[in-house]
C-alpha cells in the first residue's frame, strides 16, 4: 500500500467543457483562479476513519453524513478512500465487517494545499471524482475539495469583484474625445503568466485608437504599458496594470506587490536587467522595459521599497507634441 | 568569404579575429540560442544583438566561425574574452540584422535572391 | 508590397490577413527580441521571426505593425491564430530561415524599385 503522492498537472488537451481559463476567458477570472489556492476554498473539518476501522463504520458515516467517500487517515497521513462503490461491494460480497484497510483503494489523486484552484477545475473535468483529498507540502492531510466548496467561494470573489467594476463604471461615463474624453482601467497581471503577458497593454492601444487618440502618443503609450506590464510579469510577485484618461493627460499606473528593486537607479538604465536564461529564451529580459518606459513618457516616476513593492506611474500629455529627450543610440 | 570581405560587406569592425583561415559559407539570423544550435548550417556567420557571453559557447557548438553583432551593441569584455579563447571572431556592424543579413547576402552571392 | 505579396515571396503561407485595404511594407525589423522591436520607431513595420508565440503577435500589436512572418516553418501554439484575428495582425509562416527571409525580401523590394513584378 503505497502512500498516495500528488499528480502532476494533466494534460491540457484532456480538458474540454469548462469555459474558465481558456484565450477566451476575463482575465479577472483568470487573476481569481490563479490567485486562490485550494487552501482557501478546501473543507477542513474532516470525517475521517483508520485502518482497522471497518466498513460498516464507513458505511454508516457516509449515511449519516450524506457523503461518498471517507478517507483512511492516521496522525494526518493519507492511506487510501473508502468509497461508497466500495461499500455497495462489500455488501454484496459479504464482507461489510472487514476492515478498511483491506478494501480502501489506494492509487489516489490527490491535491496540494498550495496549488491554484485551476488545478482544482482541470481536475474536475479530467477524472470525474466527486472531491480531493489535499495535502500538505510534507503530505500530512489537510482538509477535501469538492466542486461544491470551489462554486462557492468563486461566486463570492465573483460577486466582489463585480461590485469593484461597477463601482468604476459609475463613476463619470467614458465618454468624450479630445480633453473631455475620460476613461479608466484597470488590469491584474500574474507572475510568470507569460501566456497573458501584454494582453492588458494591447487592449489599451486599442481603447486608445477607438476613441481617435493621436497615433504617435498612442503609441507611447502603448509602448510603456508593455514594457511595463511584462516588467510586473516577469520580475514581481504580481500586480496591477491601469489607465486613468482625464483633462487631455493619461497616466499608465503600474504596481506590483513585491520584491521591490534595490536599486532603481541602476533599473533604469538600458541594458540592466535581473532576468535569467529561460526568461530570456521567452523573448524577454534584455533589460529595457524600465528605460523605455522613461524615455517613450512626458513624465516618469517610480516608488520601491524592497519586499513592500514597486509603484510606476508615467504621464501622457495627450495633446501637446513629443518629448524633448531622443532616444538613445 | 574571409572574415575581412565579411566585415566590409557588413560595414563592420572586426573586435575579435577569429580563426586565421575561417572561411564563412553561410548566413544565420537569430536571437535565440537554442534555434541557432538546432538549426544553423555549418561554416555560418551568425547575425544576432545577443552581445553576451552565451552567445559564444553556441558559437563553438554550433560551428559558427564569427558573430556579427548588430545595432552597434557593445560587447562585454567577458563575451570577448570568451570569442578570443575559443577561436570564435566578432564582428560589430551599426546595421540591422535585416540590414546585416541582405549585405551579407548579396556579398556571398549563394543567398537566393531571385 | 502587401502581406499577400510577401508570402508569395517566401514560400509562405498566410493564416490570417488583417481587414480592411491592404498596408504595404514600411520597415523590415528581423529580431527575436521583443525588447528590441519596441525600440523601433516605424510605421507598417514586416516583423521577422522565429519567435512562434503570442509574444511576437502582442508586440507587433503595440508597434502597429503590418504583419508578422513566423520562420522554419515552426509549429504554432494552438493560440496564436486564435491571437492573430483578435488583435488584427496579419500573420505568416515561412519554410526558410530567417537569414534566408531577408535576402528574398530584400530582393523582392529591389524588383519592385525598379518596377518589376515581385
Amino acid at each position: 500500500m503505497s502512500d498516495p503522492a500528488p499528480n502532476t498537472e494533466p494534460d491540457k488537451a484532456a480538458s474540454s467543457g469548462i469555459p474558465v481559463g481558456g484565450e477566451t476567458s476575463p482575465l479577472v477570472i483568470m487573476e481569481l483562479i490563479q490567485r486562490l489556492k485550494i487552501r482557501d476554498v478546501m473543507t477542513r473539518n474532516l470525517v475521517t476513519l483508520t485502518r482497522e476501522d471497518t466498513m460498516r463504520r464507513a458505511q454508516e458515516l457516509m449515511r449519516i453524513g450524506h457523503f461518498n467517500g471517507v478517507p483512511i487517515a492516521e496522525n494526518g497521513r493519507l492511506y487510501g478512500i473508502v468509497s461508497i462503490d466500495d461499500i455497495i461491494r462489500a455488501l454484496i460480497g459479504g464482507y461489510i465487517d472487514d476492515t478498511c484497510a483491506k478494501h480502501m483503494s489506494t492509487h489516489l489523486i490527490v491535491l496540494e494545499d498550495d496549488m491554484p484552484i485551476s488545478f482544482a477545475l482541470r481536475y474536475f473535468e479530467n477524472y470525474k471524482y466527486g472531491r480531493f483529498p489535499v495535502l500538505s507540502r510534507d503530505r500530512a492531510l489537510v482538509g477535501i475539495v469538492s466542486q461544491r466548496d470551489i462554486n462557492r467561494v468563486l461566486l463570492y470573489e465573483l460577486t466582489a469583484e463585480i461590485n469593484r467594476l461597477e463601482r468604476q463604471i459609475t463613476r463619470p461615463p467614458e465618454d468624450g474625445i479630445g480633453d473631455d474624453l475620460y476613461m479608466l482601467r484597470e488590469y491584474p497581471v500574474v507572475r510568470h503568466d507569460f501566456e497573458n503577458a501584454g494582453k492588458a497593454a494591447n487592449e489599451i492601444k486599442r481603447l486608445l485608437r477607438e476613441r481617435n487618440v493621436d497615433t504617435r502618443v498612442t503609441r507611447r503609450i502603448a509602448v510603456a504599458a508593455y514594457e511595463l506590464e511584462i516588467n510586473i510579469c516577469i520580475h514581481s510577485h504580481g500586480g496591477t496594470l491601469a489607465m486613468i484618461v482625464s483633462k487631455g493627460v493619461a497616466e499608465i499606473v503600474a504596481k506590483d506587490t513585491g520584491p521591490g528593486i534595490e536599486d532603481v537607479e541602476w533599473a533604469c538604465q538600458d541594458g540592466t536587467s535581473t532576468a535569467n536564461d529561460w526568461i530570456r529564451s521567452l523573448g524577454f529580459g534584455a533589460g529595457m522595459g524600465l528605460a523605455n518606459s522613461k524615455r517613450v513618457s512626458d513624465h516618469f516616476e517610480i516608488k520601491s521599497a524592497l519586499d513592500k513593492g514597486t509603484t510606476i506611474r508615467c504621464k501622457f500629455d495627450l495633446r501637446g507634441p513629443a518629448p524633448q529627450q531622443e532616444p538613445s543610440p | 568569404m574571409t572574415q575581412d570581405a565579411l566585415a566590409a560587406a557588413c560595414s563592420g569592425q572586426i573586435l575579435v579575429p577569429a580563426l586565421a583561415d575561417a572561411e564563412i559559407a553561410a548566413g544565420y539570423a537569430s536571437d535565440m540560442l537554442s534555434d541557432v544550435m538546432a538549426n544553423a548550417p555549418d561554416a555560418a556567420a551568425l547575425i544576432t544583438i545577443q552581445n553576451h557571453v552565451n552567445t559564444i559557447a553556441v558559437c563553438t557548438l554550433a560551428n559558427i566561425r564569427v558573430v556579427v553583432v548588430c545595432h552597434g551593441r557593445p560587447i562585454p569584455e567577458d563575451m570577448r574574452k570568451a570569442a578570443a579563447a575559443e577561436g570564435v571572431g566578432i564582428i560589430s556592424t551599426d546595421l540591422s540584422q535585416f540590414e546585416a543579413s541582405c549585405a551579407i547576402g548579396k556579398a556571398l552571392e549563394g543567398g537566393a535572391c531571385a | 508590397m502587401t502581406i499577400n505579396d510577401v508570402a508569395k515571396v517566401l514560400n509562405g503561407k498566410v493564416l490570417f490577413k488583417e481587414e480592411g485595404r491592404d498596408r504595404h511594407v514600411g520597415a523590415v525589423v528581423a529580431s527575436d527580441l521583443m525588447s528590441d522591436v519596441l525600440l523601433v520607431d516605424a510605421d507598417d513595420m514586416l516583423l521577422l521571426t522565429s519567435l512562434a508565440s503570442d509574444q511576437a503577435l502582442r508586440t507587433a500589436q503595440i508597434v502597429g505593425a503590418m504583419g508578422v512572418v513566423v520562420h522554419n516553418d515552426k509549429p504554432l501554439p494552438a493560440t496564436m491564430q486564435d491571437v492573430a484575428r483578435r488583435l488584427g495582425i496579419s500573420l505568416v509562416t515561412a519554410p526558410y530561415a530567417k537569414y534566408e527571409s531577408c535576402v528574398r525580401i530584400h530582393a523582392a523590394i529591389e524588383r519592385d524599385k525598379r518596377g518589376e513584378t515581385l
